[in-house]
């Protein structure tokens, strides 16, 4: 694949940093990493793969991340990369749109790949909730693009790699949103990407005290319980980390088993890459049913301890 | 306080036809607001509910906007009054240029205090627009917040990340977009319905707005569905023990 000439990459966190700076050196002939930290950092994007970094300073105790916004514009406005890559996280997110009002471009979010044709950068991202994957191409100097995890592998660590590192000034920010307290979340940490089976719950539950129901399911054949995105952030019976979809966690497990899910694209496009999906729903015309391999037309309140039984009866022979 | 709240209709995601050269036909699709839109209009709502003040509703699209069901559908949800900004020009709009159109809108509405965004817009959801419209309009803006109390010409925000909350303190006017846990859209009664009727609607083209030949930043190459993944569908009906053993015989395998 042909390269373009300046990619640059920005992370809020060092595993995000280090797979752009891989990204960027399959991309582009030189990397550039903006880096917010301390110099150790700064200097540890070189070994990353970056060959030039622009350190931001420190970050200081009464600034936001988001206050750097202005430092970096200024920067882009001035260098002009060909690509900046940034991590796909909300503030990565926030940051990339307001740089991109000020250069003239829009920004193509969450890339699922990113290649050159003809010397054009071409970015690949979901839409319609996943119905559809849409190639776009930014028609201005520089692209901006947002990457999740996983779209690049990072290096190993090379510390004998030579890198320059320039300090840049700091440009005051022209409105306010001043941060007065920060409140840590403690969320129960969980990886439903690397779980074998997965149960997902969905409205068809009446009630919160009826997860039980599903997690003891769950719990005799060993597997990982997620949800839809109504029962995360909607009802908030259970954490956001479990939410599986377009706008969650994506998985490939072994089986899927859908509990009261209707099966609507923006869930579905997280688990289409089980080798197996059962459905359980009451409602014959759910779109779940195009999507499974295995299903039952009824009531989870019946079929689901019924299930447990023949389980139960078949584990103790 | 004056808020603009703005939302963005979408085909509805059910009715979208994949053809077999994979690309997708929007032939037979109703049209509906964002699902995440309509926390950002209970969000303005729930301000002037407690604060005083008004909420106004701002979109900017093509000729789907006409649909007076739709435009029903969001005076129905609380706002006073109804900007639409309508042209041809508009159909598949990128962020860049739905922020600008809005900048510019927004800018002939004249006075506000907060602009609500939601979290994302059912289609594209680029969670972009937020931003790029704080920054056009060159005040104060910020994303993902789950909380909102004003405090005079400024409001206090909680904003919800990853591991973290913040609580900001937001100069006014700003833009915020919303998460969508923030609130629990209210279901219109029959009689907001009837009230929205009566509301006042101003529809602007783009030369109305000032803004006449914009173009779009970025070129789409193309927008195809996925390659279908083959299930096996068999489907058992009925919850009686025999339909449920016939399912555990042929799931068992994956089970134990
Ligand atoms: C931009 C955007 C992004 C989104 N991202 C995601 C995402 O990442 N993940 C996600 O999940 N959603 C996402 N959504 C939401 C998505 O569109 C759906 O609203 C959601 O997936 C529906 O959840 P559900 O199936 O649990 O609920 P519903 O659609 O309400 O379905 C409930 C189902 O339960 C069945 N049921 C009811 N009672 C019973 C019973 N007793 N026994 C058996 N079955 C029963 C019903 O028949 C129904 O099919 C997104 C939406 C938008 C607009
Ligand atoms: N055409 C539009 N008209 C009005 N508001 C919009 C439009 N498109 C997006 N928005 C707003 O911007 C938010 C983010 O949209 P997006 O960046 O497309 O995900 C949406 O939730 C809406 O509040």
């Amino acid at each position: 694949m042909s390269k373009v000439t300046k990619v640059w990459v920005f992370a809020e966190k060092n595993t995000a940093l280090a797979q752009l700076c891989a990204g960027g050196r399959q991309l582009g002939e030189e990397v550039s990493a903006l880096v917010l930290g301390t110099k150790e950092e700064a200097e540890k994007a070189v070994s990353y793969g970056a060959d030039k970094v622009y350190w931001l300073g420190s970050s200081k105790q009464d600034k936001m991340l988001e206050d750097y916004t202005a430092t970096i514009c200024e920067l882009l406005k001035k260098e002009s990369p060909n690509l900046l890559m940034m991590q796909a996280s909300k503030r990565g997110k926030h940051v990339a749109g307001r740089l991109a009002a000020n250069i003239g471009t829009s920004v193509i979010v969450d890339a699922a790949g990113i290649e050159i044709a003809g010397g054009m950068i071409q970015v690949k991202h979901m839409v319609y909730g996943g119905a559809a994957f849409r190639v776009e191409r930014a028609l201005g100097k520089t692209t901006i693009t947002t990457v999740g995890p996983g779209l690049f592998n990072a290096l190993p660590e090379d510390n004998s790699r030579q890198g320059s590192v320039v300090e840049v000034d700091f440009v005051e920010p022209a409105g306010s949103v001043k941060c007065l307290e920060r409140k840590s979340k403690k969320g129960a940490e969980v990886n439903l990407s690397a779980a074998k089976r997965v149960v997902g719950i969905g409205r068809g539950i009446a009630s919160q005290e009826d997860i039980k129901i599903v997690e003891e399911f769950a719990g005799l054949i060993g597997a990982e319980v997620g949800c839809s995105r109504p029962i995360a952030e909607g009802v908030n019976w259970m954490p956001k980390e479990r939410y599986i979809g377009v706008s969650g966690a994506m998985l490939k497990p072994e089986v899927y088993i859908a509990i009261g899910i209707s099966g609507q694209v923006q869930h579905m496009v997280g688990v289409n890459q089980a080798k197996v999906i059962i459905a359980v729903n009451k409602d014959k015309g759910a779109p779940i049913f195009q999507h499974t391999d295995y299903g039952i037309i009824g009531d989870l309140y019946k079929v689901l301890p019924a299930l447990k039984e023949l389980i139960k009866t078949n584990n103790e022979n | 306080m004056n808020i603009i709240t703005c939302y963005k209709i979408v085909p509805e995601e059910q009715d979208i036809v994949v053809l077999p050269d994979r690309s997708l036909s929007f032939a037979r699709a109703e049209w509906k607001i964002g699902q995440y839109d309509l926390n950002a209009i209970e969000a303005g709502m729930q301000i002037v509910e407690a604060a005083g003040g008004k909420v106004s509703a701002l979109s900017v699209g093509d000729k789907q906007l006409e649909n007076s069901k739709l435009k029903k559908g969001v005076l129905s949800r609380g706002p006073e009054d109804l900007y639409l900004v309508m042209d041809e020009q508009l159909e598949n709009s990128d962020t860049f240029l739905t922020a600008q159109v809005l900048t510019a809108a927004i800018r002939k509405i004249g006075e506000f205090d907060l602009v609500i965004c939601g979290e994302g817009s059912s289609d594209l959801y680029a969670q972009q627009v937020g931003a790029q419209l704080g920054e056009m309009l060159n005040i104060p803006t910020i994303n993902g917040i789950s909380k909102i109390t004003p405090e005079g010409n400024k409001i206090i925000a909680e904003r919800t990340l990853g591991n973290e909350i913040e609580v900001l303190e937001i100069s006014l006017p700003a833009v915020v977009s919303v998460t969508t846990d923030i609130n629990l859209p209210r279901i219109p009664s029959m009689k907001n319905i009837l009230a929205a009727g009566k509301k006042p609607i101003i529809e602007w083209d783009l030369s109305a707005v000032g803004l006449q030949g914009v173009t779009k930043q970025t070129e789409v190459i193309s927008t195809l569905a996925p390659e279908n993944v083959e299930r096996k569908k068999v489907i058992f009906e009925g919850e009686s023990e025999e339909v449920i053993q016939k399912l555990f015989e042929s799931i068992r395998k994956e089970l134990l």
